[in-house]
């Protein structure tokens, strides 16, 4: 019976050896009384092992049988002989055992063969993302290309994805996710939005129109290093993992290192603590190579950087009360993308300059894009406000997604109706 | 208010924890005694609720406890990925109400906590009716950004007031990764009562 072989062909599974290297399966249609004859005294001879995997039953009906290795000379002979012709169905049982255990290893650790079998709906690692970006590219060629515009601490790459419909060095937006590492709805946001602009501009809506006069830069795994950590040893980790004489603690807050009141209050000069500035401004590669990205660019005119926890849409200052000159035009952009994000599903956010709404914070992202001229920069804090903070459930990934995409298409139109 | 702190007044709106329900509304006043831990607090809520579906609530969640086969012990809660084992949700309920309890002792004018993980729960099980917990339990500071690493004792029976013991690390960390390496001279010991 079929049992004693379902058996062994489950131990074999689980110690993974290989019990069916060379088996392969016959099919015969018995055509005769004869031929069925024949067919029917191979099931007699036991010692050939033979596994009828569907047994004669009538003329015209498939036989299948699943020959082991040692039998195969003598079965094929002992049917051609007997002049009953057959076909080989399957020419190696054991390669197609092993086809399908890789692809069973394949869907269980949710390796996608494209950007539409990817689960966004799934916190990934820093491989996985990297892998999804060059699928993406190789997918859309023609609107899609990956940057990498530096190196990490660790000499991990620092991919930027770049979306352009063509022209040269086109009026730009630029959005950055995961620059704290713990804060993983970020980059997996960012994954989300790097699908949605594909789609977009397949679709000829959302983005489209955007794409048509600016280019978008998109940064989804800003500290690869602080993002490896948080899968491997520490959740909470958030800074980079730079190493500095004289401390044995590890990491600058790259969000403390940037040329914008750098080192003053609302940063720490403490090597251990989580929001150290660091030994000097853009002492982090990480944020160097923005920095040179930005200014060799030229033409960036929107700058996103995105955080979570807290739901605030920031802008700047946050190392100085002073306001910026473009405050009144800042506010009200701010209100018409919170108004658009929480038309999705009523999620609340709060609004303001980044002193104003949440702390002093020195040596910022957005601070410094502002400075630099860059009038709509912009930082977002996403869900939730503290109930499960940094270990957002990944079921509300695509949620956070949607509703901050659409407060980011009202910042890039925004940028696009007031070029400056 | 001169020569004492700065006193708010606040009015809010509750939600139940679990469901994001409705739980009623609160007028309360903080009191921050010249920018030092903990606030005076006095409040008044409207509950949503009677006594009595709280009481019967409050049991339910007793005998989800007491039922237990095995004391009950667990980590990273929510994990990674933000998943709470339904098993353990009562243990996680517990651990908010428990560590809302530090957060108000260490809570000034210009910093506030949030309970960012419980690292782990071992259940100590006890002659007497009361259920109790040890745990570890990392809470997320504003606007430092530190992660600090509590031990909270915890011990609870329903219409009793949760009785918390806590002991949390000092904030420099010296080692990467996880918390303090040394022992702090921050808050001994302390016992804080709270309904």
């Amino acid at each position: 019976m079929r049992l004693p072989v379902l058996l062994a062909a489950l131990v074999a599974v689980a110690t993974c050896s290989e019990i069916f290297a060379g088996h392969q399966v016959l099919r015969v249609i018995p055509q005769s009384d004869e031929e069925l004859q024949k067919v029917q005294e191979l099931q007699g001879l036991e010692h050939l092992q033979l596994d009828f995997w569907l047994a004669p039953r009538g003329l015209g009906l498939p036989v299948d049988i699943r020959v082991p290795f040692p039998s195969l000379q003598a079965v094929k002979a002992h049917l051609e002989a007997a002049g009953v012709s057959y076909s080989i169905m399957i020419e190696d049982v054991q390669a197609l055992l092993d086809e399908e255990q890789t692809e069973m290893l394949r869907s269980s650790r949710q390796l996608p063969l494209n950007t539409d079998t990817f689960n966004y709906e799934a916190y990934h690692t820093i491989d996985e993302i990297y892998n999804f970006m060059d699928m993406l590219v190789a997918e859309n060629p023609n609107l899609v290309s990956k940057l990498e515009i530096g190196r990490s601490t660790e000499n991990r790459p620092l991919y930027v994805l770049k979306f352009s419909t063509g022209g040269t060095n086109r009026p730009a937006v630029w959005i950055d996710t995961g620059i704290h590492s713990r804060e993983w709805v970020t980059q997996a946001s960012g994954v989300w939005f790097a699908k949605k602009i594909v789609q977009d501009h397949a679709n000829n809506e959302g983005v489209a129109s955007i794409l048509e006069t600016m280019d978008i830069f998109l940064e989804i795994v800003t500290n690869p290093d602080g993002f490896a950590f948080t899968h491997t040893k520490n959740r909470l980790w958030r800074k980079t993992r730079s190493k500095h004489s004289g401390s044995i603690c590890v990491g600058v807050d790259p969000n403390r290192n940037w040329d914008a009141g750098f080192g003053e209050a609302g940063a720490s000069g403490n090597p251990c603590m989580e929001t150290y500035h660091g030994p000097y401004a853009n002492s982090e590669p990480e944020v160097k190579s923005i920095v040179d990205f930005v200014k060799s660019h030229g033409n960036i005119k929107a700058f996103v950087s995105i955080h979570s926890y807290s739901q605030l849409l920031l802008y700047p200052y946050g190392y100085t009360s002073t306001p910026v000159p473009d405050q009144q035009e800042l506010h009200e952009v701010s209100a018409k993308a919170v108004a658009a994000l929480s038309s999705l599903y009523g999620t609340k956010y709060k609004y303001g300059s980044i002193i104003t709404t949440i702390y002093r914070a020195s040596g910022g992202t957005i601070d410094w894009t502002y400075n630099q001229g860059i009038k709509y920069s912009f930082t977002f804090e996403l869900r939730d406000t503290g109930r499960y903070g940094f270990l957002l459930p990944a079921k509300q990934i695509v949620p956070t997604a949607e509703e901050t995409w659409l407060a980011l298409k009202v910042i890039m139109e925004h940028a696009r109706d007031n070029m400056y | 208010i001169p020569e004492s702190g700065h006193k708010y007044y606040l009015q809010f709106s509750t939600e139940d924890y679990r469901t994001g329900e409705d739980a009623g509304n609160c007028l309360a006043t903080v009191l921050y005694p010249q920018k030092k831990a903990p606030p005076v607090v006095s409040i008044k809520c409207s509950h949503t609720k009677d006594k009595k579906e709280i009481q019967e609530e409050d049991n339910r969640l007793y005998q989800r406890i007491r039922h237990q086969s095995k004391p009950i012990t667990g980590n990273n809660i929510p994990d990674s990925y933000g998943n709470i084992e339904p098993a353990l949700e009562p243990v996680w309920a517990l651990a908010v109400a428990g560590s809302s309890s530090i957060m108000w002792e260490k809570s000034t004018e210009s910093r506030g906590y949030f309970l960012a993980q419980v690292k782990s729960v071992r259940q100590w099980i006890r002659k007497d009716n009361f259920t109790e917990f040890d745990y570890t339990v990392l809470l997320h500071e504003m606007p430092t950004q530190e992660i600090i690493s509590c031990h909270m004792r915890l011990a609870w029976l329903p219409g009793h007031p949760l009785k918390v013991k806590h002991f949390c690390a000092a904030e420099s960390r010296a080692a990467d990764g996880g918390s303090g390496a040394e022992s702090g001279s921050a808050a001994g010991p302390s016992a804080a009562e709270g309904a």
